[in-house]
């Protein structure tokens, strides 16, 4: 196990810089932001020199070399919007972020997992087609218009939800079911499927042979041959997460680090655009480590040699 | 109803006491003398000497002061300067007040006025506010409060904008580590000004709250409270509005008009734009658009009244000339191109390209930068077709094609607006006429050195004659499809009494409650 882990680790660390790479030169190949920063009015000299001042005239390896010294020590530059360390800017609209993703985590799997279950249990039922119509629904409906809808509908007509900005609970109902609706279907679905298939195999029907309890049959046998798939795609999913939350941040004015990439994008400001791709890539390397060592906890016959 | 709504209010006033001790120890009222402003954007940054952009500055009008102030038709009068002229041909002089203090009680001096320009000229700063007081070669401060602007140049004060820099408290910068040539970067987020709202908290992308400054030298602002809330999405914004979390949004789309106008807690408010949109003719590229013939033509094919009412909700005025009514230096007296598909053919046909025959042009616009700005190229490729000639769109993000116009690289039609918030003629020309301008896709020796007459020219009589010549010059050659100006809208709650202005700033002294 601690030797997977290290092979991971190493392999991890090649991924980041990567990624670092990457980034970085999709974003210099693509021109300068000092036609975007300076005022109309700006004359081609002021242009340039600011650039100069900048440092945006020099080779490219050179601005790479720079750029890869400074940030091994932490230091990802300036953001060139707001003439503040990218670092800092970026990792204080972590937290809102996280809070969003997680709480709409967990609303899927507390919704999801359950009405799975029930709708592989009871299949051709009406909870079973009603399920399969809100996972059809939650799938396929585009997050930019489900939010807006739900805005309309509980903040505008009803008034029961704030409907922009962070706050209290009331301020996370939204954007959570907005956020959580895709990853919900999925899930349900998922569970489903993967309930279903469990449910005619052998083991079971011993188990039901022998007498088990049906509740501790579901819960017990059941359930828990069917966690390995559902555990990876709840991982998988909060990339998905991350990537819906652009949306769901912009929609709900949600101060996080989503919004934050989207503006940094729009302005070419390419330290912000660097810090947030790069804090993600060791987000998605963590959380794909962490179901790994998962699945071992879940599945004592998964051994990493 | 009245009483219905005053039990309401109770209830949600006991409400808001149950909610616990934050709510319980505000003020009372003070909910109610509170402003939420809803821009698309947050302010980038609290020190007020790098950056240009409008939702940036809008917060910065109302934490700093300026020298002077603008009304709502360009004039400059009096604020924190209560008199300037200009002494010899290079130099302005201004006379300030004595009673302005920033919120830590230091005096507002000429030093400070001195500090503010040298910092935003040091290139190591690298502000973008440069351009503005690159005419200024160096400031003079008699006395404390007396301040000298030397230019290098004689120079019509409207050829640099000095009255656009904010003023910081020199001391308060030097003490943490700001000196002229160094930014340790506290004044990102921690500001001191002198203005009419004291800065009390920010947290980014979330809100920015201030407080009225009792002490304002100019009398306390009459609303206590002005917390600035970013929403990007606009169609989020026009929601917020409707519920009341908001009290003023900017940056109203056109199809929420009828919606807002007729909304039962809403209003809107507009203002003529300083903004003018156009399509530029790249004459300095080869191709039928070097020939003025096919220019005037074109003009002629399209229909802007039609295009303000199907894509802009009617909200824009046709220009005849790059000049809206409301500058200095327009002239009424030049037609308009009006829609004349017969005449437009008969022009192609005497220059050359019967029924548009041989005319191929590319409409190069940006997307999401200006208000239906892709909608109206598709619009006027749809009308200039009519001619016969083929003519295709390509749309770019702005981030792209700002790189291309630096470049002069657009061509042979390519869309842009022109934001003046000078209200003057100067501006404009010198910036999108003159042969060696960065924007200018156009080169008329005659036409360059009228632009520049006029900008020396003292006497307004003999420099509106100027204007009027370089205007009809321009109108001829018409080296652009002349579009409109836009009309600004901007939505608030009826609660609110405050007018939209033209040139996109937010004062919030100017608001009241009702």
């Amino acid at each position: 196990m601690t030797a997977f882990l290290v092979r991971r680790a190493i392999g991890a660390v090649w991924v980041v810089v990567g990624v670092a790479v990457a980034v970085f030169l999709i974003l210099h190949l693509t021109g300068d932001p000092a036609a975007v920063m300076m005022p109309p009015e700006a004359t081609t000299q002021q242009i340039a020199e600011f650039r100069h001042n900048q440092g945006f005239d020099r080779p490219l390896w050179v601005q790479f070399g720079s750029f890869a010294w400074a940030a091994l020590h932490g230091d990802f530059g300036n953001s060139l919007r707001h003439g503040e360390p990218a670092l800092g800017l970026a990792l204080e609209r972590v937290p809102a972020s996280v809070e969003l993703a997680f709480s709409a985590l967990a609303l899927s799997v507390v919704v999801a997992v359950p009405i799975g279950v029930l709708a592989a249990v009871r299949r051709n039922s009406l909870l079973d087609l009603a399920a399969r119509i809100f996972a059809l629904i939650g799938q396929s409906a585009p997050v930019y218009w489900m939010g807006i809808m739900l805005i309309l509908l509980f903040g505008v007509q009803l008034g029961w939800f704030p409907v922009s900005g962070i706050g209290g609970i009331k301020h996370l109902v939204l954007p959570t079911v907005t956020l959580g609706l895709f990853t919900m279907a999925q899930l349900m679905r998922l569970t489903r499927a993967s309930m279903l298939d469990v449910l005619k195999a052998d083991f079971l029907r011993t188990a039901r042979a022998k007498g088990v309890q049906p509740l501790r049959l579901l819960w017990h046998h059941a359930l828990r041959n069917a966690w390995l798939p559902i555990v990876t795609v709840i991982a998988t999913e909060l990339v998905t997460l991350f990537s819906q939350a652009i949306i769901t941040e912009t929609i709900y004015a949600w101060p996080g680090i989503a919004r934050l990439a989207v503006q940094a994008i729009v302005d070419r400001d390419y330290p912000i655009v660097e810090v947030v791709v790069i804090l993600a890539a060791l987000a998605f390397v963590a959380i794909n480590l962490l179901t790994d060592v998962f699945y071992a906890a879940l599945d004592p016959r998964i051994r990493y040699e | 109803m009245p009483y219905g709504r005053r039990a309401l209010l109770s209830f949600a006033a006991l409400l808001a006491l149950s909610l616990g001790g934050s709510a319980a120890l505000a003020p009372a009222g003070a909910a109610d003398s509170t402003v939420t402003i809803s821009q698309g954007v947050d302010p980038v940054t609290m020190d007020p000497l790098k950056r240009t952009i409008t939702p940036t500055t809008n917060v910065h009008y109302n934490i700093f002061d300026t020298l002077v102030r603008q009304d709502r038709e360009g004039k400059l009068f009096p604020w924190v300067a209560t008199s300037w002229k200009r002494v010899t041909p290079t130099v302005w002089e201004f006379k300030l007040r004595h009673d302005v203090k920033f919120w830590n009680g230091d005096p507002l001096t000429s030093a400070d006025v001195k500090f503010s320009v040298e910092k935003i000229k040091d290139p190591a700063e690298g502000s973008e506010q440069g351009p503005r007081v690159a005419t200024v070669e160096r400031i003079e401060t008699p006395d404390s409060y007396t301040v000298r602007y030397i230019t290098a140049k004689p120079t019509a004060m409207i050829a640099g904008y000095p009255w656009q820099v904010f003023i910081v408290d020199s001391k308060y910068w030097k003490e943490h580590g700001d000196d002229v040539g160094h930014s340790s970067g506290y004044q990102a987020e921690h500001p001191m000004g002198s203005g009419p709202y004291i800065f009390k908290s920010w947290r980014k992308d979330e809100q920015l709250v201030t407080e009225a400054n009792a002490n304002y030298w100019h009398g306390r602002p009459s609303v206590d409270s002005v917390i600035w809330k970013p929403i990007p999405e606009a169609a989020a914004r026009v929601a917020a509005l409707r519920t009341g979390e908001t009290d003023l949004i900017t940056n109203v789309p056109a199809q929420y008009q009828l919606q807002l106008a007729g909304g039962r807690n809403t209003r809107l408010t507009s203002a003529r734009s300083i903004r003018v949109l156009f399509f530029a003719f790249n004459t300095l590229k080869p191709g039928p658009q070097q020939n003025k013939l096919v220019r005037q033509a074109l003009n002629y094919a399209i229909d802007v009244p039609a295009i303000i009412q199907t894509v802009l909700g009617g909200r824009a005025y046709a220009v005849n000339t790059p000049l809206p009514p409301n500058f200095v230096g327009y002239d009424p007296k030049i037609p308009f191109y009006h829609h004349d598909l017969a005449k437009a053919k008969e022009l192609l046909a005497k220059a050359g390209y019967p029924d548009g025959k041989g005319i191929d042009m590319l409409i190069n616009a940006p997307i999401g930068r200006y208000n239906k700005d892709k909608e109206i190229a598709e619009a006027i490729a749809g009308q200039l077709s009519q001619t016969g000639g083929h003519f295709t769109t390509k749309i770019q993000e702005w981030t792209t094609y700002v790189n291309f116009t630096s470049s002069r690289g657009l061509t042979p039609v390519y869309e842009l607006a022109w934001g003046n918030n000078s209200y003057d003629a100067d501006n404009t020309l010198t910036s999108l006429f003159t042969s060696d301008a960065r924007l200018s896709t156009y080169a008329n020796p005659a036409l360059d050195k009228l632009i520049v007459d006029a900008r020396y020219e003292t006497d307004p009589k003999k420099r509106q004659a100027v204007y009027d010549k370089s205007l009809e010059i321009i109108h001829d050659e018409a080296p652009w499809l002349f579009m409109f100006q836009y009309e600004d809208l901007y939505a608030t709650t009826k609660r609110l009494a405050w007018e939209a202005r033209g040139d996109e700033d937010i004062f919030c002294d100017e608001m009241k409650l009702k």
